[in-house]
């Protein structure tokens, strides 16, 4: 009986193991394997240079601007949408009258691919009619209109809000889900020893939301190390590389310099860098499963 | 939490193996000729698929088609070049991409085909030594190609007073002058996407050090920092300081440009052929609505160089059905229906000299005579040059229209760069 049943989990996930294999441990050892060689996407012939793509990495100005990019992306990421998503989160869950409305509308953004949000903030940004330069016209403060994207020290932080803007929805979601799991009888005992809304807001509902916490945090920071799409949409990494990446990067030396060694060499540096956000997101996953049990 | 905790491990996972994806293509073998090429949607799929089932009723021969989009195919086609998965035949861009591809043993020649179906006679002589020739030999056939030149809208030129077009550098500049006191933004240029800025510096280094030194330029055997190539960027940086080029080219794709051009707020845009597709599309009239006139001459010593890209078809070095991929080339460059209505579906210029103009809008009769009359034909910068240096150049002339009066560091800086990929070589 024991041994039939060991049987049959073997039969049922090897298909399961087989695919994920194929699709995903292959290509990945594939591409670390390409990122030791010269190999230029089309040859033949190549041939392993050892390390020399990552001392290339190190001394290279556009794959430093593309990680100083990310970098200030993922900051970002970690607090721009999740402070609004939290906020919107604490306005809407109380039972005020259109409520529900505005939960949906705040998380309308979520349901549209990066490719629409992006090309709908182009026109936002577009210097001669899009919205923001009118607005700013019509606010009477004409010597703020830019031209966002086209100039490289707005193009980048003019993504991050894009960005921002649809995945505020998601956090919002989520800090949702967190506050119906904040006990009720908890915030009304502060109440009647004389906590004020704030007081019970900080000291009683944000410690409860701290699991949630870890969750959006995690999210929009891998989200926002996958930065691609929206990119490619707004800017293609430009202002000439104001905006890149490292995944713009690694797509352009890849695809458009015909550098596929390097451009794997790239993309296990980023690969490394989720590798380790994900690993302390799992710690503090980790952390709070202990500290609940 | 437990929820919470499921979700967001199931996630983190995905999110790791999702930063290191490469896909497998899948092909099917079998008697037949297999394709791919980027003529989807707007650029002809239409025309490619009937052009195609004319083959087969004259052949017999089946075409596995698989098109891809045209930014997309840049990816795709290296994709099945990593699987060692490419069709029998892809289109490329004829010059140093192509280059690019013969150097790494991708591709089989076609000499003996060239010769058999007397391709001599039927592809323009500048065009079949630019275009088809790889470390002397035939890899490339021609299937169509494309034409730069200063298209203008004909109405807001003729407002202004402006009734000859301007033929040398100092008729040019006045025309931009008159222009810009009439109210009208003499030039529109949309770099966003970094490749139209290409043409002006093409031309200006054509126009000013010849196609000989620009020859040398883009091989690597002349640097960036000569005078010829500040000489040039300087007659740029005045056009800019004359405030004559609309404000913000970076935040404009090329059909802003040519938008701004069709609706009057510019006058004119330098641009390839294709805009008269994209016109024609709107419903402007060639000849009556727009018109163009050649780059105009600044050293009348220096021979006139035509500027323009050649969309090409090639074999690839491990074609399973070699002998049906040269019948289908000999067939797509030799039969003048096929290239007669490739032309007019892509708004190009056939590359096959038996086609009949009259097919042509008059606008494009003139574009073919101005290539023809040319002493040279050259291809646009990131078909001239090899490809990562190219994007150098590209991200240079970006940054230049940014801030023009810094070009001297930023030649510097590209020429830092470009000796490197040519070092690499």
């Amino acid at each position: 009986m024991q041994r039939s049943l060991r049987w049959w989990r073997l039969a049922l996930l090897s298909l399961p193991m087989a695919v994920y294999v194929a699709i995903v441990a292959w290509p990945l050892l594939d591409s670390f394997y390409y990122s030791v060689t010269n190999w230029n996407g089309f040859s033949a012939d190549y041939r392993i240079v050892g390390l020399e793509n990552f001392r290339a990495l190190y001394s290279d100005p556009l794959v430093r601007g593309a990680l100083r990019n990310t970098m200030v992306w993922t900051v970002a990421a970690a607090l721009l949408p999740n402070l609004l998503g939290l906020a919107l989160a604490i306005a809407l869950e109380r039972h005020v009258p259109g409520s529900r409305l505005f939960k949906s509308i705040f998380y309308l953004p979520v349901c549209l691919s990066a490719v629409v949000v992006g090309q709908i903030w182009v026109w936002i940004y577009q210097p001669d009619w899009g919205a923001l330069n009118g607005i700013l016209g019509a606010l009477g403060a004409p010597q703020s209109q830019r031209a966002w994207l086209a100039e490289p020290g707005t193009a980048l932080y003019s993504i991050i809000v894009a960005w921002s803007w649809q995945q505020t929805g998601l956090s919002m979601v989520i800090y949702l889900a967190g506050l119906t799991s904040v006990p009720q009888d908890l915030v009304e005992a502060a109440a009647l020893d004389g906590a004020g809304y704030w007081r019970r807001l900080w000291h009683v509902v944000l410690p409860m939301l701290k699991p949630a916490t870890v969750v959006v945090v995690a999210l929009s920071v891998i989200n926002s190390l996958k930065g691609f799409d929206i990119v490619y949409i707004m800017t293609g990494g430009g202002p000439f590389h104001a905006s890149d990446t490292l995944a713009v990067a690694m797509y352009d030396e890849s695809f458009k310099r015909y550098r596929m060694g390097y451009g794997a060499a790239i993309s296990v540096l980023l690969f490394l860098i989720t590798l380790g956000v994900v690993a302390t997101y799992f710690r503090e996953l980790r952390k709070l499963d202990e500290l609940t049990v | 939490m437990s929820f919470l905790k499921k979700v967001g491990a199931v996630l983190g996972a995905l999110a790791v193996t999702g930063t290191l994806l490469v896909g497998v293509p899948a092909r099917a073998a079998g008697k037949e000729v297999t394709i791919s090429h980027y003529f989807t949607g707007d650029l002809g799929h239409d025309a490619i698929t009937k052009i195609f089932a004319d083959f087969e009723k004259k052949t017999g021969t089946h075409v596995v088609d698989s098109p891809t989009g045209h930014e997309d195919f840049k990816t795709a086609i290296l994709v099945m070049a990593a699987g060692r998965n490419l069709p029998d035949v892809f289109s490329y861009w004829a010059g140093a991409r192509t280059q690019f591809v013969v150097d790494s043993g991708a591709l089989r020649p076609i000499d003996d085909m060239w010769k058999s179906s007397g391709l001599d006679a039927v592809v323009p002589a500048a065009i079949a030594k630019g275009a088809t020739l790889y470390n002397g030999k035939r890899y490339l056939v021609p299937f169509g190609y494309h034409y730069a030149g200063l298209f203008y809208n004909k109405k807001v030129l003729a407002k202004a007073g402006i009734t000859a077009a301007p033929g040398t550098w100092p008729e040019f500049l006045a025309a931009c002058k008159t222009l810009k006191a009439a109210g009208v933004t003499p030039i529109a240029l949309g770099s966003k996407n970094r490749w139209p800025g290409q043409f002006w510096f093409d031309y200006l280094i054509l126009r000013t050090a010849g196609p000989e030194y620009r020859a040398k330029l883009m091989a690597g055997q002349a640097s960036y920092t000569d005078p010829e190539v500040k000489a040039a960027m300087k007659l740029w940086k005045d056009l800019v300081d004359a405030g004559y080029f609309a404000k913000n080219a970076n935040a404009d794709d090329w059909t802003d440009a040519a938008d701004k051009v069709s609706r009057g707020d510019a006058a004119m845009t330098l641009m390839g052929t294709w805009i008269t597709g994209y016109w024609d599309g709107l419903k402007q009239k060639a000849g009556e609505d727009y018109d163009f006139y050649e780059f105009p001459v600044i050293d009348p010593r220096v021979p006139k160089a035509a500027v323009g890209p050649v969309d090409g078809l090639v074999i690839s070095g491990n074609a399973k059905n070699a002998e049906g991929a040269k019948e289908l080339l000999a067939f797509l460059i030799t039969d003048t229906q096929a290239q007669a209505a490739w032309a007019k579906a892509q708004g190009a210029l056939s590359p096959n000299v038996k086609v009949d103009p009259a097919g042509y809008s008059s606008v494009m009769r003139r574009a073919l005579d101005v290539v023809s009359s040319a002493k040279a034909f050259a291809f646009n910068y990131d078909l001239a040059t090899t490809p990562p240096a190219a994007e150098v150049g590209l991200s240079m002339f970006a940054e230049f229209m940014n801030n023009p009066a810094d070009y001297p560091q930023q030649l510097a800086r590209a020429q830092t760069q470009v000796s490197e990929v040519f070092k690499k070589k």
